[in-house]
């Protein structure tokens, strides 16, 4: 083993002896890396143990942002690799909201390579287009139609299927919400606001079609 | 307040995220403001609608098993990579020492080493708790091996609820000709074969299911000193169950419950000998 090399010529010039020395130092590393072995099965059943339970959250999210059953399997994947790399900076609390935080920039990263699109600003002009004859009661018929909700909210943009879901399927707070979105917790309240009324938009668009 | 600020509040009220203070002051305003409160309630239905109606997208089956998959490579590669660290360590403190101690009195020192050297010598070999045993190493090449099985559509060599065609397929294979029972009337349908390799050696692998789970079964020919022991080991969210007949020694491993695999072993058992 290299390791001990660098010892020699201090010991050797001293003592004329040098092989217990380098019996000493392979001991400390073969030792060190057995605990090394030991700590990180450790470690890694504590991780398996704090988020493994969340698969099913960081699997929802991850689909609701890549709308791809592909690609939110492979974002997972490399979510959970992540933050089993990061899991030392991990000081207890909500393991469910940590671990969405890193579904959420592995799922961006992913969105910004493949799909610009999904980044344009958010056109109302384009999406102003809701029909008026189609009020509320009209909307409150159809809410239990999961294939219609489900369809409108994969229209919307990014930032807005996120904060759906963390907020009505997760049921985060705000403070959670902000800390994963990376958003300041003052600006919650307004972009679920801005994103329930666009979905209220693009339901009542799609029941004005259907009629 | 008025109609407009409350409306612009209504969210966060619905969400149960404001204040004490202005959350009694919206719902004062909506106690007295009809137009207001008929939208608060049209906007709660369609909360509740989005919360209720959207569907939520569980992990598929198998994702589980990949990313624990993942995980175990990259603990494997870690230590290589680190090992730097911790040879750098040992290098600088006993050269911290050398200085002070070394120069004034080698011999006392190098008996010190000495010291160190044989109690490390029987710390290292005669501590059993410091050295993974050897059933350690296999049960983590046996998960390894399971989890492979589930995930790169390699469960099966040869896929057939037959006995009589999964046993002759494995016989001419290897060296050693394993029982294949059929257990599909006790709730264990067989899957199939397949060839593994494991403690460095060709092994068997009979694939049994029990509802939606697989169980791997590794068997190879008994070593002439192994011990007539029956094991249960429970790592990483998996079962192992170990035993041994005349012939041969089985692994048993999958991610049913302790009780089905012992089940599995008795049926197995009472199959292959009859009393």
């Amino acid at each position: 083993m290299a390791v001990a090399l660098p010892l020699k010529p201090t010991h050797a010039s001293e003592s004329g002896d040098f092989e217990s020395d380098q019996k000493v130092v392979k001991f400390e590393v073969v030792k060190k890396r057995e605990e090394q072995d030991h700590s990180q099965t450790g470690e890694l059943t504590s991780f398996e143990e704090t988020m493994l339970p969340h698969l099913d959250a960081a699997h929802n999210l991850a689909k609701w942002l890549l709308r791809n059953e592909e690609d939110a399997q492979d974002v997972v994947q490399e979510a959970y690799l992540r933050a089993f790399r990061s899991f030392g900076g991990f000081r207890g609390g909500n393991g469910r909201a940590w671990l969405l935080t890193i579904v959420r920039n592995t799922s961006y990263t992913l969105l910004k390579k493949n799909r610009a699109a999904d980044f344009t600003v958010f056109d109302e002009e384009i999406h102003a287009s809701s029909d008026e004859s189609v009020g509320p009661a009209t909307i409150l018929e159809h809410s239990e139609d999961a294939e219609l909700i489900k369809e409108a909210i994969n229209e919307l943009p990014a930032e807005f299927r996120e904060i759906l879901v963390l907020r009505h399927q997760e049921g985060l707070s705000y403070k959670e919400i902000a800390d994963i979105a990376q958003i300041p917790p003052g600006t919650v309240m307004s972009r679920l606001a801005r994103a329930r009324g666009k979905l209220k938009e693009y339901l009542a668009a799609r029941i004005g079609k259907e009629k | 307040m008025n109609c407009k600020e409350v409306i612009n509040l209504m969210d966060g009220y619905l969400d149960g995220e404001l204040d004490p203070v202005t959350n009694q002051t919206v719902e004062q305003h909506l106690r007295d403001c009809p137009n207001c409160d008929r939208a608060y309630k049209a906007h709660g239905m369609l909360m509740r609608a989005i919360g209720s109606a959207s569907p939520y997208h569980k992990a598929p089956a198998g994702l589980r098993e990949r990313i624990q998959f993942s995980l175990r490579e990259e603990v494997a590669e870690q230590p290589m990579r680190d090992l730097s660290q911790p040879a750098l360590r040992a290098y600088r403190r006993p050269q911290a020492g050398a200085k002070t101690v070394l120069v004034g009195t080698p011999w006392n020192w190098l008996a010190l080493a000495a010291a160190i050297v044989v109690a490390a010598i029987i710390t290292f070999n005669f501590v059993p708790r410091l050295r993974p045993g050897a059933d350690q190493l296999l049960a983590t090449q046996l998960i390894a091996s399971h989890v492979r099985s589930l995930m790169a559509n390699h469960l099966t060599d040869v896929a057939s609820s037959d006995q009589h065609t999964v046993k002759p397929w494995l016989d001419t294979k290897l060296d050693f000709a394993p029982a294949v029972p059929d257990l599909s009337n006790k709730g264990f349908p067989l899957v199939g074969g397949r060839l593994d390799y494991l403690d460095n050696r060709p092994v068997a692998a009979l694939i049994y299911q029990r509802r939606q789970h697989f169980i791997n079964l590794f068997v190879w020919p008994i070593e002439s000193n192994a011990a007539n022991s029956t094991k249960t080991m429970s790592r990483q969210g998996y079962q192992l169950l170990h035993w041994v007949d005349s012939d041969f020694t089985y692994w048993a491993v999958s991610d049913v419950n302790a009780n089905d695999l012992q089940t599995f072993k008795q049926d197995f058992d009472e199959q292959i000998h009859p009393r």
